[in-house]
């Protein structure tokens, strides 16, 4: 912090705090108390709960609780749809962002609508949406039926469903920064003589590269943690079609508490470490934004 | 090499950028496209480039018709407006992508390439800014990068679009003149769009002057200047006072309505007197002075009402003494008289 010298020494700043938006002393303590405490009841406590629940029974049952096989597939499954989908919507999002920011074309906003559906439907309906098509009695079910191949109550219908709920994250991260960085630079790729490919690995993508990691790993965080559309399409078969939120709750509702939170507090983990990634991206890209600014702030 | 656009027309929506223009520019000129914005001069450069494509026309380099080819096969180098570097690469890498993204087989070495940027780097002077990224650099520097960039993969023609528009006026007029220099050097057929008609006529051999989509008058610095074909080009080429005129046996008449003409006559063109000396003469009353700069600025009311602009040399006007609210006599040395035209009571 820069230090500023007042010119009356001696006199600490508030003490003659007549600034315009100061409120008096009272408001604002409790204005402070309010929020603090709002954070710490709704926030900080839950996330306490979770630990201490886990360990309440030793550090022994924690581990054995994470070691168990139901949750051991849990986590597996979880990593593999989160693994599926998180690329699939990279690449996705990145394609979208792409045709949205850079070209004009009819029918644009109402893509830009669509790709924000999964955002504005609730998830239980997005599993039913699966259900109705692959199901037994769904559209494409006795086809399916008559292929052997299994889609809904087993992984590939959890990995879709993933897929559907995380889809928005990277698209949305991404089109306003596409837009906002223009054309000029592609223009200029292509008059020195590189292809499309080039000029998309090379330029385009560099310049997106900070808020395409942003995307990606609120997407991930999601396909993590999504529970709704996935609890339909699952079936909950233990130790096959259970990721881990769903094998969390199957253990709360059997009240093995010290278990249940065991694995919550690997999705509670895995949020603070997205929280922690997130802020370095998110500080990141602020700097490289920033040195755009100051180009286009200058040119102007 | 040299440039031909043939009828070009090129329409965005209900607007029309260019109305079946043709221009010719030979091999090794300087050439500016000079014109208001809305003019179309951009829209013709990017149609050059390959970067826009006409609704119909055809444009050739060498004789050769390349309508159908895309911007990356027709090996023109572009400079934009706001530069338009790759803001994550270096200087050094910015100037040398050109080189790197061409194909395996005509990729030069590695040496080669540094050799070349060396040598670029050089001709723009940032031989110690190689490892800057664009954001450490000022704007001038910046432009001239975007120019050594362009340069690098050695280019047909060189397309510039508003090259010093986004600069502060003294590094403009030093881009310029080094833009002019370089030329002089490496004599590469170059065309650069500019709304700023003091810069395309010190730059350029050659100024295409448009307007609303066609082309006014292609012609030397001088001849543009001091032989306009058309009311606008003398209007846009510097600054003008507007009389209503009529001409009767080789003499132009003032008045104070709309009649068949409009009189043209630019402000350093009028001079001042206390009393008239036989010739043409009109009768004002001084408004304002203005005595900053090489050329001191008279504003006055003429005897039918409407502002003249004269501007006097520094001599003139400290002779003559002036004072506001003065009635003198203006005498006008050279005017230009056009039939009127409706837009021109527009402009007006």
């Amino acid at each position: 912090m820069a230090s500023i010298t007042f010119p009356t020494p001696g006199l600490p700043v508030s003490a003659h705090a007549t600034h315009a938006t100061t409120e008096r002393r009272w408001v604002r303590w409790t204005l402070i108390a309010v929020a603090v405490t709002f954070l710490g009841v709704f926030l900080f406590l839950p996330l306490a709960v979770v630990f201490s629940s886990a360990l309440e029974k030793g550090f022994a049952t924690y581990l054995a609780a994470l070691r168990e096989p139901d949750a051991m597939a849990a986590v597996k499954l979880t990593l593999i749809a989160a693994g599926i989908a998180v690329p699939l919507n990279m690449f996705f999002g990145v394609a979208a962002a792409w045709a949205i920011g850079k070209f004009d074309f009819t029918g644009k906003s109402l893509l830009v609508t669509l790709i924000d559906l999964p955002f504005s439907v609730s998830p239980v309906v997005s599993g039913l949406i699966y259900v109705l098509i692959f199901g037994l009695q769904g559209l494409l079910g006795p086809w399916l039926a008559a292929h052997d191949i299994k889609i809904i109550f087993a992984v590939p219908g959890i990995v879709l469903a993933t897929i559907f709920v995380t889809f928005p994250f990277v698209a949305r991260e991404l089109i306003p920064l596409v837009e906002s960085q223009g054309t000029e630079e592609e223009e200029a790729a292509l008059t020195l003589g590189a292809s499309g490919f080039q000029t998309f690995w090379r330029v385009t993508l560099p310049n997106i590269k900070w808020g395409l990691l942003y995307g990606v790993i609120l997407c991930n965080a999601r396909a993590m943690g999504e529970f709704g559309a996935v609890s339909v399409v699952s079936g909950h078969i233990r130790g096959r079609t259970n990721t881990m939120p769903l094998h969390i709750e199957i253990l709360y509702n059997e009240y093995q508490f010290a278990p249940a939170f065991a694995v919550a507090s690997l999705l509670a983990l895995l949020a603070l470490a997205t929280l922690l990634a997130k802020t370095v991206v998110e500080w990141k890209a602020r700097q490289q934004s920033a040195e755009w600014e100051q180009i286009i702030g200058e040119a102007v | 090499m040299s440039i031909e656009a043939i009828n070009i027309t090129k329409k965005f929506g209900h607007f029309t950028a260019l109305n079946n223009v043709d221009l010719e520019i030979p091999s090794g000129e300087l050439v500016a496209l000079l014109g208001p914005s809305g003019s179309g001069k951009t829209t013709l450069l990017r149609i050059i480039a390959g970067l826009e494509f006409p609704d119909s026309g055809t444009v050739r380099f060498d004789g050769n018709d390349i309508s159908a080819r895309t911007a990356r096969e027709r090996r023109v180098g572009f400079v934009f407006q706001h530069y338009a570097l790759f803001r994550h690469m270096t200087v050094f890498e910015n100037i040398a992508f050109g080189l790197r993204v061409r194909p395996r087989e005509l990729r030069p070495q590695r040496a080669q390439i540094r050799a070349k940027v060396q040598e670029l780097l050089k001709l723009i002077q940032l031989e110690n800014l190689a490892d800057r990224f664009p954001s450490q650099l000022s704007g001038g520097q910046r432009q001239r990068v975007a120019l050594a960039r362009a340069l690098a993969v050695e280019p047909s023609v060189l397309l510039l679009d508003e090259p010093f528009g986004a600069l502060d006026a003294k590094v403009r007029l030093e881009l310029r003149r080094w833009l002019r220099q370089l030329h002089d050097e490496i004599h590469i057929t170059s065309v650069f769009v500019t709304h700023d008609q003091e810069e395309a006529l010190e730059v350029a051999d050659r100024v295409v002057v448009m307007n609303e989509g066609k082309i006014e008058q292609v012609g030397s610095p001088d001849q543009v200047y001091n032989h306009p074909a058309s009311p606008f080009v003398y209007n846009f080429l510097g600054n003008v006072n507007l009389f209503h005129g009529r001409v009767e046996e080789d003499k132009t008449y003032i008045h104070d309505a709309a009649t068949g003409h409009v009189v043209y006559v630019r402000p350093h063109l009028l001079d001042i007197a206390r009393l008239p000396n036989g010739g043409s003469h009109f009768r004002a009353r001084i408004k304002h002075i203005n005595a900053a700069g090489p050329l001191v600025k008279v504003e006055a009311i003429a005897e039918w009402g409407d502002p003249v602009r004269v501007e006097l040399p520094q001599e003139r006007f400290r002779s003559l003494q002036l004072m506001k609210n003065e009635l003198v006599f203006i005498i006008p040395k050279d005017v230009k008289v056009f039939p009127a035209r409706k837009e021109m009571a527009r402009a007006k």
